[in-house]
């Protein structure tokens, strides 16, 4: 019966269902690889990357994001293609994959493919399916866009060192924070299967930028470098945990990212947390987000952000204002001579405004209107700072004072999660906010 | 008297009105009118300007040597907008660069309101350009070209030439720019060349492939399943998306 469907199922059908099964996933970005197109094919891409379409939700559109099956041998509980669920199954060819990729490049509507997949038969026969994918997309069809692709845990080696050199990114799911989050979530994975193959890409890639060096030509094995996602709230791990984890994926797997992809409940199952009607955990994703900002451009290690007496990041306040907060014995911090790393502690001033003080503060002593024009937030940074021993206003240097101050100027939250209610912030108290940290602050 | 030169607005056309200004007037206040829209004042003798190659190729050298490419980007992307005294303020801005200490660094110099007014007109043209590169939608006509129609609100249409040549080498495609009424045309393996004065024939420009119509279809369907209900949120799609670009884009219409 499900054969008969798959072979009577129209294009439209397909592309349907393999898109709607691959929207779960965060990744759409098509930045980290610069690519002149050589003028025998279709395609090129930028470094920073560029955006056709912004959907519905607000989010992205950059890139062709299906799956090539949503047949599945898994049964992970927060999948919609688990095989326990009864939905209509589909499989693309390599050559409708090609097809829907080219024409949709063609007429500027993407900038390549991110393609991901359900387990058909097993991980090997999957990724030679994939693998034939874009072995024709490159040589076939010859297209120089932009190539996304996840790797199945449990692939051998080999071919998945095929699939990186036709490729621009590869990804492994970690899927889960821990590997007991996994063991409850995804009976059929574990955490060693899914390390393996990002310790392998990893290896490749450094292996293969020697080759580079010797030989100009050598063809690039995922150029733009590889990362991961994890479901965030579909398990009770804490923030301190899940960025514990992002950490150590930077330092020992050189990932390029790291996304957080707010749970979105879409199976009834007694192992996930019950249907709230609040909506995915939105503000939640948003501080992992700007943690990881930290740890990435700040210089911030995980155990300063969080800790086991404060595993959760405050609803309230940014990670690096909290951080500030608790730690005021650092602060004033003086303009004129801070260091660098210091500077960069400070509310309200970013990297670029760090980088500007350093250069400018060479020519001459800063003041505070100095500092607005380099683009310090000074609405932020003013009770952090000293400007020649002196402080903008006559401000405290106390907890609960800045914290009030700083809560009256609002922070700007992205669109993404300004449309969340009050009782979508209560949720928080559930994840272990507890009552006395909302208390403090109110 | 002050002298005011009056020119076309284009590239050549204000290229050639600079050259004879840094000729006669370089030391003495003068003005450039762009024709069309001519803002006449009292007490000023206006010329009206030849308009030739040789002095837009002239002047291109001249900031580019003096100024450097960066001024020269700068002003080149001024020059793309709609603003009436833009002309005038690349002039001024050349005049500043003589009495500031390493001319290159002109740019630098935010509180001159006329480099100001150019590095505005400058960052607004380039970022609607980029806008461009990722919002273009081409459909597929009779022949196979491809074709697109846009709205913009500045002449960006030679700033994404390359950019589409580098992309789509092997096809044919043109970009037709509604608000100025010009063409972007690339043939296979040639160079985009900049078409002005010429009519588009809507008929032929309607008559789409046999294929495209499935695959504007598909698209809409993909743009549709593509989102996540739960975390729909209008604002911040428009926001990203703002509403101007969506009348000439394929899932919006
Ligand atoms: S392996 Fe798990 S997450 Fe992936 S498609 Fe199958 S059930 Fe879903």
């Amino acid at each position: 019966m499900a054969e008969k469907i798959q072979v009577q199922m129209s294009m439209y059908d397909k592309l349907q269902i393999l898109s709607d099964a691959a929207k779960y996933d965060v990744a759409c970005t098509s930045s980290g690889v610069d690519r002149k197109g050589d003028g025998t094919g279709m395609g090129n891409c930028r470094a920073s990357g560029l955006c056709h379409s912004f959907s519905a939700d607000g989010r992205c559109i950059c890139l062709l994001k299906i799956l090539f099956t949503n047949e599945c041998i898994y049964d992970c509980k927060y999948c919609i293609n688990r095989s326990s669920n009864d939905v209509v199954r589909t499989s693309f060819t390599p050559e409708e994959v090609c097809t829907l990729t080219m024409e949709f490049y063609r007429r500027n509507y993407i900038e390549g493919l991110f393609l991901s997949s359900g387990i058909l038969k097993s991980p090997n026969y999957t990724m030679e399916l994939i693998y034939a994918t874009l072995y024709r997309l490159r040589k076939v069809c010859n297209f120089q866009g932009y190539i996304h692709v996840k790797a199945i845990p449990g692939t051998d080696a080999e071919l998945l060192g095929r699939v990186g050199f036709l490729a621009d990114r590869m990804s492994v799911n970690l899927e889960l924070p821990t590997a007991e989050g996994l063991r409850l979530l995804a009976p059929h994975k574990n955490r060693k299967n899914i390390l393996a193959p990002m310790r392998l890409i990893q290896n490749r890639m450094v292996e293969n930028k020697q080759e580079i060096v010797l030989y100009k030509n050598a063809p690039r094995f995922v150029p733009a470098g590889q990362s991961t996602q994890m479901i965030v709230g579909a398990t009770p791990e804490t923030d301190y945990q899940i960025l514990n984890v992002a950490e150590s994926l930077y330092q020992k797997f050189g990932l390029k990212r790291v996304f957080y992809s707010a749970f979105v409940a879409v199976n009834e199952d007694t192992a996930l947390p019950a249907r709230t009607g609040e909506g995915p955990p939105l503000l939640r994703e948003h501080r992992l987000y700007q943690a990881d900002w930290l740890l990435r451009y700040y210089r911030f290690e995980a155990r300063e952000l969080l800790d086991e007496e404060h595993p959760n990041f405050n609803i309230f306040l940014d990670p690096k204002c909290n951080w500030a907060l608790k730690h005021l014995e650092q602060f004033p911090v003086e303009v004129n001579r801070a260091d660098y790393n210091m500077l960069l502690r400070v509310p309200g001033i970013g990297v670029k405004s760090a980088q500007r003080i350093v250069k400018a503060r060479k020519m001459g002593n800063l003041k505070f209107d100095d500092l607005k024009k380099m683009g310090v937030v000074l609405k932020r940074a003013l009770y952090f700072l000293t400007c020649g021993g002196r402080m903008m206003y006559h401000t405290r240097l106390d907890e609960d004072y800045i914290t009030r101050n700083l809560l009256n100027t609002k922070e700007k939250l992205p669109d993404s999660v300004s449309g969340m209610t009050y009782r979508q912030l209560s949720l928080f108290d559930d994840m272990n906010y507890t009552d006395s940290q909302t208390a403090q602050i109110l | 008297m002050k002298k005011v030169y009056i020119c076309n607005d284009t590239i050549t056309g204000i290229f050639s009105a600079i050259y004879d200004a840094w000729k006669e007037s370089r030391d003495k206040e003068a003005g450039i009118e762009l024709r069309g829209k001519l803002d006449t004042q009292l007490f000023c003798e206006y010329t009206e300007v030849v308009e030739e190659e040789r002095k837009a190729a002239a002047v291109e050298k001249l900031i580019q040597k003096h100024l450097g490419y960066n001024t020269y980007w700068d002003i080149y992307h001024a020059l793309l907008s709609e603003h009436p005294k833009k002309a005038e303020a690349v002039f001024h801005v050349m005049q500043t660069a003589r009495t500031v200490g390493n001319s290159k660094k002109v740019m630098d110099h935010l509180s001159n309101p006329d480099v100001a007014l150019v590095f505005e007109l400058s960052r607004k043209a380039a970022n609607e350009a980029h806008q461009f590169m990722e919002f273009i939608r081409f459909r597929e006509l009779e022949h196979g070209i491809l074709f697109s129609e846009i709205t913009p609100k500045n002449r960006i249409l030679t700033c994404i030439g390359d950019h589409f040549t580098d992309r789509f080498p092997l096809e044919d495609w043109m970009v037709y720019d509604k608000t100025h009424q010009e063409f972007l045309v690339h043939c296979a393996k040639h160079p985009w060349i900049l078409v002005s004065g010429e009519c588009l024939n809507r008929e032929e420009a309607e008559k789409i492939s046999k294929a495209e119509a499935e695959f504007e279809r598909l698209w809409k369907g993909f743009f549709q399943s593509i989102s996540i209900k739960e975390r729909e949120n209008p604002i911040c799609q428009r926001t990203h998306l703002p509403i101007h670009f969506r009348q000439d884009m394929t899932e919006f219409c």
